[in-house]
């Protein structure tokens, strides 16, 4: 069976998710050929990696099949998905904070290099800021996507993260700074 | 006039989000019509975000649908696709000899890592019986790899087809010379380590190409599955 990984904007049917929680590995092919891009998408990201993206897709893929028999479509499926991803990332950054505790590194000046980007007119090219994206340091990183790229506030990552509201900010800010070094 | 001190970084990023009050705001955009440089900063800052925010999806590599299916599997799902089962024993045989070697190198890294008592210290005798027992696991996976490649070989590009043969040769060679000079010298923990090294470069082929020949089988001229041969460095 080909099983693509192009995300459909559309919500999973009702039939879909019945079959996924009678245990149907076919239906969960279809789910996993909805959603993974997404989810690999946010798990690459958040872990700098694609190879740990691969890794965090498995996992999450794994725990999903073990969890959607507790789905009770009070959201959308994907929507519930995205979720469970999320805390799978969150999970594992936490871990990884816990152990590089990088995540409430300070802004030193030496940060704050206040070179412009050269060419200041044309857009930042997408695959530029994907790789630059990777290259930045873990704890700025995925504050950053968090925040630029998924689109959360400051008050819900710093929630996500245990971390202060002002650290989310500083991290922020520490990332496009480095972005705009990466990007110029 | 001299200009005032430049605004912190938290707040030039809430300036450039357009998330900071009137008053806050107020003073940034006085800041910043006498200063360039944090001028430049916020329009940097805002062109990032906007390009963030159209990062496209990253399309997820096609083997990993092969990982999520075999876990799956692993869990107790039922095998969905009949003609697919021979793909999952071969790999499931490449497993049991990758488990039966993680066994053996957590064996090693204990015996390395401190002092245990004598009952605990592997024989040269269980050493050789554990490193006979990966090497029948191994040579099972092979079996498993063979009937696939017999029964698929039009399935593969001639091409990667090649390439997986050399490769195959290569890792091979390094097998017998690890095996020789284990022969040499049995308890040679380096000649075990190299031997484990390259039973573990062979696994990693072998799943490469069960993910490969899946590949394969559902888009004939894929070119996901080979790059990942290549990115293995094989």
């Amino acid at each position: 069976m080909t099983v693509s990984t192009t995300d459909s904007a559309e919500s999973a049917p009702p039939e879909l998710v019945a079959r996924c929680q009678a245990g149907d590995v076919d239906a969960f092919a279809e789910l996993y050929s909805r959603y993974a891009s997404r989810i690999f998408s946010l798990a690459t990201r958040m872990s700098g990696s694609s190879q740990t993206g691969e890794d965090l897709l498995q996992e999450i893929f794994l725990q999903a099949y073990r969890k959607i028999a507790s789905f009770k479509g009070d959201a959308a499926l994907g929507t519930w998905l995205y979720r469970l991803a999320l805390n799978h990332c969150l999970d594992f950054v936490r871990s990884r904070h816990a152990r590089m505790d990088k995540v409430t590194d300070t802004i030193g000046d030496a940060d704050f290099s206040r070179v412009p980007v050269a060419r200041r007119d044309t857009p930042v090219e997408r695959i530029d800021l994907e790789r630059a994206v990777q290259q930045l340091p873990e704890g700025c990183r995925e504050v950053f996507v968090l925040h630029d790229v998924e689109g959360y506030e400051h008050k819900e990552i710093a929630a996500m993260l245990g971390i202060a509201e002002g650290t989310s900010k500083s991290q922020v800010f520490k990332a496009r700074m480095k972005l705009r070094a990466l990007l110029t | 006039m001299t200009t005032p001190p430049h605004p912190d970084g938290a707040t030039l990023t809430e300036y450039a989000d357009g998330a900071l009050r009137h008053e806050e705001r107020a003073r940034v955009d006085a800041h910043l019509a006498s200063c360039r440089e944090c001028q430049d900063v916020v329009d940097d800052f805002r062109r990032i975000r906007l390009a963030a925010r159209q990062l496209p999806p990253l399309a997820a590599p096609g083997h990993a649908w092969t990982r999520v299916e075999r876990a799956l599997q692993t869990e107790g799902a039922p095998r969905t696709f009949r003609r697919w089962t021979w793909f999952a024993i071969a790999a499931v045989s490449v497993i049991a000899a990758a488990g039966s070697l993680k066994l053996l190198d957590a064996r090693r890294q204990r015996t390395q890592a401190a002092p245990v008592a004598a009952a605990e210290v592997p024989t040269a005798q269980s050493i050789e019986e554990e490193l006979r027992q990966a090497e029948q696991h191994y040579q099972n996976a092979i079996s498993g790899l063979e009937q696939i490649a017999d029964a698929e070989k039009g399935s593969l590009d001639p091409q990667v087809a090649s390439t997986l043969e050399k490769n195959l040769v290569v890792v091979d060679q390094a097998i017998s010379e690890s095996r020789a000079a284990l022969k040499a010298q049995p308890s040679s923990e380096p000649a075990q380590a190299s031997l484990l090294e390259s039973f573990k470069s062979k696994i990693a082929l072998l799943e490469d190409t069960v993910a490969l020949i899946n590949e394969m089988r559902r888009r004939p001229a894929s070119s996901d599955a080979s790059a990942g041969l290549k990115r293995k460095g094989i």
